[in-house]
């Protein structure tokens, strides 16, 4: 089961094509040029406003330094609007882009948790699909406190159209709890199971399909910045040993390797969970992975306590991280990397030593919170390139028994059932069925910072960006993939007490309270099964 | 004369065939509109639609379309639905009333004294059963049940039963201490300042600087202390007034609000500084409603200003301190906000409201938060019986 995630993921990037050999994927949308040109209407030339992603000043226009190169997306590919061929295999979705636009001038909300640019990017991911349908797709990002407006609106009987969840176990809470609508009782099960392989098992409980996967994230990352590496002559680690020895290094030249900061409100310890779950996956079988999810492997079990260990090198050896533990939790998980960058504001990468070297981070992460950007505002594109500037590497293998695993995360779109006991509107059902679609995410893709969870996605897509390749690259050469266990697990320990018992742990320096403790008292706080 | 009377019988058998059948015409009307504007408020789209018709009668076609695609005039309709909503909760309630009043008044008299204070009154207890007394005995239920749908425990008593494990005790500890330090911290001080600024010259001044905080919401107090304990990493300039003071004195800079278990006290202390101005000014004007012949009387007896303070004034307001500390009380038991933006909880620094938050929305474990909720509940009963008794207490003797 496992096996078939990763390599369906793998798929998505068509870097591995024997994996998903078994399963016949319908109609494989490569996009070859063939019409449908934004049928009949004639509309106003279909977005010229989503050009392939200055914004974010990612795609390295002379990609030496990337490692898989394939650059400068060609330009006719953004021209073409983002909405996938007829017959694109749901029956709702082929109704509206159909040249009698049935559902135009219909409404559709959906509540996500993107604001900013991320919000952008989900805009401009359905501009086109308006565009051609006529339908309004009215988008409510609201931040933070997503999940608490989303929660008291289900359960207040005034749930939106659709929305957003970054949590797959509170997406089939809200299913088993009846508040939602089985998707596959309006999409083909087939062909949404074969599409999205590694994600969908997350958001099923055997019957029924509680949600689609729309887009994932690589978390196995660590960023660097490139050319101070060279100029120390620091080598990107390929196992822990080197990571440590690296560390040692940075820190008997007077510097800090780390930099970490996980403060974030009332999230505060989420990334203590991240790195939790890194370490399991590549010191532990994938089995126990799995099992911890589910708790049938305790916290306070030899392999977390081993995971907690090798955490505790890094957090609370004297030296290692920029700013010493204390700075763990004070730090905005905004600005951990500030120190990173050349302190006098310039590019110039060689006249200062970095503050701190290294952040492990999701892909999510980007320019958007390098400290020109937020010293700029919004619309400021950053001076720092991606992979020049700023590099990326896979967090290495510390058992080379456990392979190079990779642990991801990921969004699901759910379908909220109407209050009122009636059927879900055709109007919505396209809305979700386009989503589910590559071209549900092709425009962010284009800006360089999502990568689709559909495994059908074109490969050349992601050409060009390098965040992305290097995710792809990552996935490519993954022997097992785990998704984020917290965000399996019952939001009370996922979300609560694994957040705040790790902050206790990070803040009393490993020792006060002890891991044990710790580790006992999240086990303690497991929900009996109703 | 008699033609005067004659007049005036005419006019009163008018003014009863007015009251008759146009004033119960009026509160039908009334009702309707409370129906329909109800409904056209609950529709989302109703202004617009409403504001399209208008432009379409106009002409402006194009107006119309755009208003129905979600687009065009939107501020506009905003104005047409406050609007709306003024002429619904105002105009109609008041149609209501009136109506409904005038329906009674063609009732004999007997019969309208009985029946009257229960048409003003009933709208009042409606909303109070609907709003209060349904969401309390909700609850109470859910307390007992696992938690949305109603799905029943094995155990009934299992969420009271959890709140005896992990660190639940903890957090009602916690309660427990902010409703001691808080409440006897901010009665004391407002005590103490209201006796001291009483004689003072300038003391409408001096009043109104401990009274200013009172007026910042508890989350805009949160964020100004947020900077007061900032911590920035040893070497960084420390912003935070702590961490200024505190390494100038040669210490290593502290993540003050994570640091247990002084962190409890520390977010308390934005609680005092809020409430301080409450109590020093209820007390204030108490200590000035002691007469003076006590006063004049103590002092030829001999008592010191101690002893006049601690032993005539004090015993003399004794009942607006207790207004005072249950009024504070209530609110520090119910203390969310500055602890949700402070620390989220974390560290230790927990309470009930918080966690009743954190288990409904975050956890899904509405059942336990439910009983959480019965918990701050029962705590707060006797506090607001003391509070209320005291308040007749007060009016009796005023």
């Amino acid at each position: 089961m496992q096996k078939h995630r990763w390599l369906a993921l793998a798929a998505s990037f068509g870097l591995v094509f024997a994996a998903c050999g078994g399963t016949t994927t319908s109609p494989t949308p490569v996009p070859t040029p063939v019409v449908t040109p934004a049928p009949a209407t004639g509309t106003p030339v279909p977005t010229p406003v989503v050009t392939p992603a200055p914004a974010t000043g990612t795609p390295a226009p002379t990609a030496t330094t990337a490692p898989t190169g394939t650059p400068a997306p060609t330009a006719t590919a953004a021209l073409t609007p983002a909405v996938p061929k007829v017959p694109t295999g749901y029956t709702e979705l082929d109704k509206a882009l159909g040249s009698d636009k049935p559902y135009a001038g219909k409404t559709v909300d959906i509540q996500t948790q993107w604001i900013g640019g991320e919000g952008a990017n989900f805009t401009a991911s359905l501009a086109d699909f308006e565009a051609a349908t006529g339908i309004v797709v009215n988008i409510e990002g609201v931040g933070s406190s997503h999940e608490t407006v989303l929660r008291t609106r289900i359960e207040g009987g005034a749930p939106p159209d659709l929305a957003m969840l970054a949590q797959p176990s509170a997406v089939v809470a809200y299913g088993k709890e009846n508040k939602l609508v089985d998707v596959a009782t309006f999409m083909d099960p087939t062909k949404l199971t074969a599409e999205h392989q590694a994600t969908i098992g997350n958001l099923t409980d055997g019957t029924h399909i509680w949600g689609v996967p729309y887009k994932v994230d690589v978390k196995s990352v660590v960023w660097y910045p490139i050319k101070s590496f060279a100029a120390a002559g620091y080598a990107v680690p390929k196992t822990w040993d080197d990571l440590m020895a690296l560390s040692d290094q940075i820190v008997a030249a007077g510097g800090h390797p780390w930099c970490i900061g996980m403060g974030a409100g009332t999230a505060t310890g989420w990334q203590a969970t991240d790195w939790l779950e890194e370490i399991m996956l590549k010191t532990a079988p994938i089995s126990d992975y799995n099992n911890w999810i589910t708790h049938k492997l305790l916290f306070d079990s030899p392999q977390v306590t081993l995971a907690m260990n090798d955490a505790a090198k890094i957090f609370f050896t004297p030296g290692y991280v920029a700013g010493g533990p204390t700075s763990i939790i004070a730090t905005p998980q905004t600005d951990p990397m500030d120190p990173m960058f050349p302190t006098d504001g310039t590019d110039n990468w060689t006249a200062t030593t970095p503050g701190c070297w290294m952040q492990k981070q999701a892909t999510w992460y980007g320019p958007d919170f390098f400290p020109d950007v937020k010293a700029g505002g919004a619309g400021t594109v950053s001076k720092y390139i991606l992979g020049q500037d700023i590099g990326l590497f896979y967090f290495p293998t510390i058992d080379p028994a456990e392979g190079t695993p990779v642990e991801g995360s990921g969004d699901t779109l759910l379908v909220p059932a109407p209050p009122d006991g009636s059927a879900v509107r055709p109007e919505v059902e396209a809305v979700a069925e386009f989503l589910a679609t590559p071209e549900g995410t092709e425009r962010w893709i284009q800006a360089g910072s999502a990568i689709s969870a559909n495994s059908t996605t074109p490969t050349d897509w992601y050409a060009g960006a390098y965040k992305l390749q290097v995710a792809a690259d990552i996935v490519a050469k993954a022997t097992s993939f785990g998704f984020d266990a917290s965000d399996l697990m019952p939001a009370a320990v996922g979300a609560g007490t694994e957040w705040s018992e790790l902050t206790d742990w990070i803040n009393g320096g490993g020792t006060n309270p002890d891991t044990k403790t710790v580790l006992d008292a999240i086990d303690a706080s497991w929900p009996a099964t109703p | 004369m008699t033609g005067g009377v004659r007049d005036k019988d005419r006019d009163a058998a008018r003014d009863d065939t007015l009251r008759r059948f146009l004033l119960p015409i009026g509160a039908v009307i009334g009702l309707a509109i409370v129906v329909f504007g109800t409904a056209f408020l609950y529709d989302k789209n109703g202004a617009e639609n409403l504001l399209a018709g208008i432009y379409q009668l106009l002409g402006n076609n194009a107006g119309a379309t755009a208003l129905r695609n979600g687009g065009g005039d939107q501020f506009v309709a905003k104005l047409v639905l406050a609007a709306m909503a003024l002429l619904v909760g105002v105009g109609g309630v008041w149609l209501l009333y009136t109506g409904v009043s005038a329906v009674v008044g063609l009732l004999s008299l007997r019969k309208q004294q009985r029946i009257i204070p229960w048409v003003f009154v009933l709208p009042a207890i409606t909303l109070l059963g609907i709003y209060l007394v349904y969401p309390t005995i909700a609850t109470i239920y859910q307390s007992f049940t696992h938690g949305n749908n109603g799905a029943a425990l094995a155990n009934p008593l299992a969420n009271y039963a959890t709140l005896g494990t992990q660190d639940f005790p903890h957090v009602i500890l916690n309660n427990v201490i902010w409703l001691v330090v808080a409440t006897s911290g901010s009665v004391g001080l407002g005590l103490l300042i209201a006796g001291l600024v009483d004689r003072v010259k300038r003391e409408a001044l001096a009043k109104t600087f401990i009274f200013l905080p009172l007026a910042i919401s508890l989350v805009g107090a949160s964020v100004i202390w947020q900077f007061v304990y900032a911590y920035r990493p040893p070497g960084a300039p420390q912003y935070g007034l702590f961490n200024a003071i505190y390494t100038a004195a040669g210490g290593q800079p502290l993540d003050w609000v994570h640091t247990q278990p002084i962190n409890t006290y520390l977010l308390i202390v934005i609680m005092v500084w809020l409430q301080t101005g409450f109590s020093m000014v209820i007390l204030s004007a108490a200590i000035k409603g002691v007469s003076t012949e006590v006063v004049e009387a103590a002092r030829l007896d001999g008592a010191n200003e101690r002893q006049l303070f601690f032993r005539v004034i004090v015993p003399m307001i004794k009942g607006s301190i207790i207004t005072v500390a249950t009024t504070v009380a209530i609110a520090v038991l119910k203390i969310f906000d500055i602890v949700y933006v402070m620390t989220g909880g974390r560290s230790g620094t927990d309470v009930i409201a918080n966690r009743m938050y954190d288990e409904v929305f975050q956890f899904n474990q509405p059942g336990i938060g439910a009983a959480l909720a019965v918990i701050l509940l029962i705590a707060v009963l006797p506090v607001m019986y003391i509070n209320l008794r005291n308040l007749r207490h007060q009016g009796v003797g005023a």
